[in-house]
């Protein structure tokens, strides 16, 4: 199979409005919900469409509430470079399976978890409402 | 063993000798002149295209697909996110099942706009690829 790189490449774009902003997320869930069949045959997941969807979601809905629109911007791009990667099989089998299927927080963690784990700190997010 | 044989010798041969006699001669009589019907129909048919009715039960039976969309709620005037209490996502999600319905490829600008039951019905039946 022949990729081209390029193909999906997005330049950095800020957006000019709330609107835009929201009409451009709309364009990504839209390109990352049309391609769950063609990722999921590419990388022999061994999930079905629905679910794939669904975790798809998940990630949309962790930033549900990020009003910054800078923020949003740099998660947009964050959005598209991962479609990228993921459509050029870039990624390898347990990059989709264990990080973009994943969901990101998990239960929270008692002390001594975290102690044994050598992390106290949970994974940095984004800033979600500046300004 | 032998006697097996005859047994099965016996029960066969009806079989063997029937079957011919009556698929043969069928399908050769009937294979040139279905395939003559079918063109003919095909041809005088083809403008016509999805009835009005069937698009709107085709629609209303993706919407009813949806977890969070209640049926007593769905009528064909209802807009997704007052009356069936879907969300933006939500609601690109919707666009999106009824592309895969009736296999096409809304663009984003009209998938967009695509706001209500009675809309989706609309650019269904204007649609020509759609079926």
């Amino acid at each position: 199979m022949n990729t081209i790189p390029a193909r999906l490449a997005r330049a950095a774009q800020i957006s000019a409005s709330p609107e835009q902003a929201r009409q451009r997320v709309f364009q990504l869930y839209r390109d990352w919900y049309r391609a769950a069949p063609e990722i999921i045959s590419l990388y022999a997941l061994p999930v079905s469409v629905p679910f794939f969807r669904h975790a798809i979601r998940r990630k949309f809905e962790e930033n549900r509430y990020v009003t910054d629109q800078r923020v949003i911007d740099v998660l947009l791009l964050k959005g598209r470079q991962e479609y990228q990667e993921t459509m050029n099989q870039w990624k390898m089998y347990d990059h989709v399976m264990g990080i973009l299927l994943e969901s990101r927080k998990g239960r929270p963690r008692s002390f001594l978890e975290k102690f044994y784990e050598g992390r106290d700190e949970d994974a940095v997010l984004p800033a979600a409402t500046g300004v | 063993m032998s006697f097996l044989r005859l047994a099965a010798r016996s029960v066969a041969r009806p079989q063997v000798a029937s079957a011919p006699r009556v698929v043969l001669p069928r399908a050769a009589a009937a294979l040139p002149q279905s395939r003559g019907r079918v063109l003919q129909y095909a041809a005088y048919s083809a403008a016509a295209g999805l009835s009005k009715s069937d698009i709107t039960a085709r629609v209303l039976d993706v919407l009813k697909g949806f977890e969070k969309v209640d049926p007593s709620k769905l009528t064909e005037t209802s807009r997704f996110s007052e009356d069936l209490g879907l969300d933006s996502l939500d609601a690109v999600e919707v666009v999106m099942a009824v592309e895969e319905e009736f296999a096409i490829e809304i663009p984003d600008e009209e998938a967009d706009e695509i706001k209500t039951v009675q809309q989706a019905i609309e650019y269904i039946a204007k649609t020509p690829e759609a079926h």
